[in-house]
């Protein structure tokens, strides 16, 4: 679909980044285009972390870290709740184990290696968000609650799954 | 308009009467907040005050006096009459002087007058055109758009691209007065669309121009399908047209595969030990059920486009999946290159004798590979005949059934059994699977958008439905959610990726369903709409059954995304990442704005538990011909 060949929207298995191959012009601009390769079609369950969330100590202020979700606008990628897009809820990567490993990560996003396609989530330098503003936000994200039900509670699905084995109309 | 000496000219008379007539009729219904404003507005105060028989006319209390025609014939009704001839449902247009002589006769002329083509009023060029997009890929033909003169042509420029992208047949009439105002006419109007108008004409006698309609709905029609336009100067619309005769149309004649070749393959699928039909893109729904049938009758699996635009292989037909095997011997590409044999129509590259100029790129004129493989135009197969796929089907299954024999007919029936209990059992685990992941966010407010689409099917999976929006923006989840076994199930992308095309390409599509006894589902991104959204007036005026389901994330959220990870990768953070991407403060109120043009609407909904009595009154709703919008606030993804 053609909404899609630029998209490194969450939940596009995975995504090249790189100058366009084609266009000279484009990359003596030094415009960096995001490709439309979705490089290896991971399946999302092959990708996940660890179901339970991390039990790590938090020092970060929630409420504070509640606005900074928004502002940085974090919440454009991973949803209002984290169980959306690129969800980390019930998904939780080593990358959230801790205050440490947060910020760790936050550091080493695109701006390190914009060419690579596991840094397709923004850089979050120190001098534009601090490690007080990092642990906050941390800090809200441990509250959130994976409070999706399970397939079996959902009769919706399961009526398609049915559904399924009978001819479609 | 005034002339020096005072005098006024015919048209600066006219409006001048209209803007009287106008302020007057405004008086008239002062109870509306508007109607005051304008009646109190000081630009009526330049033109004499309506006489009260003027007044009376106006509002429709007495008919105007019956005088003697200026013409017996028009001009305007021998070219309405072509447009019948060739079975043109619609003409859409919002109204221009330049084709007055032809809207006149669209209303008038014929009986009953204003059928066949029925007249649809837009409220923007780049609507009536989108219009006839959405309309031309859920049925495979044409419909029409009015443009007036320059200012016309060139509010409908970007939908004409789109169609020209994604090769959709729209046959536009634009017209040309040359005696009006200088800056809505051209020596060659179509020259600023004819980089992306497949076939332009701006003829010069009356005869010329019923040809030209002619000639223009073919060329429209006749792979690589496209927009045409034809430029009819008003002195033609309204010249006398005395005993000229309409020429008989004649359908095109599109070129298939010939004998040896239908014989060839026909032996290449009858010998396989598994054959294997990829179907894509066909032009119309006829070319959608000649496949099927020709895989019934070889007992190949097939693979379809059917999730991802209009007129394929029906998605749940038992031989639709990937079949018992997965080793296929002999495969055969209808629109689609393939490893043994394609059958791919001719490519927009064919037309570059046309002004090129600003069209070299993307997937238009490009012949080979990458980005320029529209299903046609990039073909790489060693063994692709350049010929219309649905036009070759039936020599093709003539030749399928001469060679079958009864042992083959033995052969064909057990395959057939095979890759039915395959692919349902390959449906069940993909949806097994992707049910998994579908949960995501189920019970999260604002609403996740799979929940949208798992809510939304129970209603429409008796009905006979069409999703005529693009998908790919609110997560794509009809295409594993959903069955998608009409030609006109799932009308895909916007073509070539322009905003503004959700809406309008809904309103074409339950066009074309309003008298098919369809439904028109349209999950509406909400950057999308704000392009044009007076097309929601068109639907409720034309008393549409269409569903307009929002996906409001309150924002162009791509976008937001590209220049967040922008501002990462520049290091100047990401907080100032939503100015010029975000649509808020304030918030946009979508159920008040389609209460504003006169749509039934509900929301905004962010409570997921709520979407199931809403879809319900929304679609009983559409279903008497009420459309409905229904705000949904939704996660971003």
């Amino acid at each position: 679909m053609s909404e899609l060949r630029r998209t490194d929207h969450p939940g596009a298995p995975a995504i090249k980044l790189s100058r366009h191959p084609s266009s000279a012009s484009s990359a003596r601009r030094g415009i960096l285009i995001v490709a439309v390769t979705a490089v290896l079609a991971i399946p999302a369950y092959a990708q996940r972390g660890n179901s339970q969330a991390p039990t790590s100590p938090v020092t970060g202020n929630a409420a504070n870290g509640k606005a900074f979700y928004y502002s940085y606008s974090c919440y454009a990628c991973h949803g209002y709740n984290g169980e959306t897009g690129r969800a980390f809820v019930g998904n939780w990567s080593s990358n959230l184990a801790t205050e440490e490993n947060f910020i760790r990560f936050l550091r080493g996003r695109a701006n390190v290696a914009p060419l690579a396609p596991s840094t397709s989530m923004p850089n979050f330098a120190e001098n534009t968000l601090s490690d007080k503003q990092a642990k906050d936000i941390y800090a809200y994200i441990r509250t959130f609650k994976n409070a999706q039900p399970d397939v079996k509670n959902i009769p919706l699905l399961n009526q398609m799954v049915e559904d399924a084995a009978r001819p479609s109309k | 308009m005034a002339k020096k000496d005072g005098s006024l000219n015919r048209r600066g008379f006219l409006k001048g009467a209209a803007a009287g007539a106008a302020a007057s009729a405004a008086s008239l219904v002062t109870d509306t907040p508007q109607a005051a404003a304008q009646g109190g507005a000081s630009t009526a105060a330049a033109v004499p005050a309506p006489t009260q028989e003027q007044v009376a006319r106006d509002a429709a209390a007495v008919r105007p006096p019956v005088s003697v025609r200026a013409v017996q014939r028009p001009g305007s009704d021998l070219m309405v009459q072509v447009l019948k001839d060739m079975e043109l449902e619609y003409v859409a247009g919002n109204p221009g002087s330049s084709f007055e002589g032809l809207q006149e006769s669209f209303i008038n002329y014929g009986n009953p007058p204003n059928k066949m083509p029925e007249f649809i009023t837009a409220l923007h060029e780049e609507s009536a055109v989108t219009m006839a997009h959405g309309y031309g890929k859920a049925e495979g033909k044409p419909m029409i758009a009015l443009l007036h003169g320059t200012i016309g042509v060139q509010h409908a420029a970007m939908s004409i691209y789109q169609a020209y992208y994604d090769r959709t047949p729209v046959l536009m009439i634009a017209g040309r007065d040359e005696g009006f105002i200088q800056a809505h006419t051209a020596h060659d109007m179509a020259a600023m669309v004819r980089s992306f108008t497949k076939w332009d004409a701006q003829p010069k006698t009356l005869e010329q121009s019923l040809a030209a309609l002619q000639r223009a709905y073919n060329e429209a029609i006749t792979p690589p399908m496209g927009p045409t336009l034809v430029v009819l100067d008003t002195e033609l619309q309204k010249e006398e047209a005395r005993e000229l005769k309409i020429p008989a149309y004649r359908p095109p004649q599109i070129a298939g595969i010939d004998l040896t070749k239908a014989r060839e393959i026909a032996k290449g699928l009858l010998d396989a030990q598994n054959p294997r039909i990829e179907v894509r893109r066909l032009r119309t729904a006829q070319g959608a059920r000649l496949s099927v049938e020709l895989a019934e009758l070889v007992g190949a699996s097939a693979g379809t486009g059917a999730t991802t635009g209009p007129m394929s292989f029906p998605q749940r037909h038992p031989l639709c999946g990937p079949g018992s095997s997965t080793a296929y011997d002999y495969t055969l590409g209808l629109e689609i290159p393939a490893a043994q044999a394609s059958i791919i129509g001719p490519g927009l590259a064919t037309l570059l004798e046309r002004d090129s100029a600003n069209i070299g790129f993307g997937g238009i004129a490009p012949a080979a590979g990458g980005r320029g493989a529209r299903g046609g135009a990039g073909a790489t197969s060693a063994t692709a005949i350049q010929a219309d796929a649905e036009a070759s089907l039936p020599l093709l299954i003539e030749e399928v059934k001469r060679q079958l024999t009864p042992d083959k007919r033995r052969i064909v029936e057990e395959r057939k059994a095979k890759h039915a209990e395959a692919n349902q059992k390959a449906r069940i685990e993909a949806l097994t699977q992707a049910v998994q992941t579908k949960r995501n966010g189920w019970d999260s407010s604002p609403v996740a958008t799979a929940r949208i689409y798992a809510e939304l099917w129970p209603w429409i999976k008796n009905e006979d439905w069409c999703l005529a929006s693009p998908s790919g923006f609110s997560g794509a989840h009809n295409v594993q959610l959903w069955d998608h076994n009409k030609p006109y199930s799932y009308l895909g992308g916007q073509g070539a990726g322009g905003m503004g095309y959700g809406a309008p390409a809904s309103v074409g599509a339950a066009l074309a369903a309003k008298s098919r006894n369809r439904i028109v589902i349209n999950i509406q991104c909400d950057g999308d709409l704000n392009y044009a959204p007076g097309v929601l007036w068109t639907a409720v005026h034309h008393k549409l059954p269409l569903l307009t389901i929002m996906h409001n994330n309150r924002a162009w959220h791509q976008e937001l995304m590209f220049v967040e990870y922008m501002c990462g990768v520049r290091g100047r953070g990401t907080d100032r990442g939503h100015i010029g991407t975000s649509l808020r403060d304030p918030f946009i109120d979508y159920a008040k704005m389609a209460a504003g043009y006169g749509m039934t609407s509900e929301g905004p909904i962010s409570d997921p538990a709520k979407l199931a009595g809403a879809f319900k009154r929304g679609l009983d709703s559409a279903k008497r011909g009420e459309p409905y919008l229904i705000d949904v606030i939704t996660q971003p993804r």
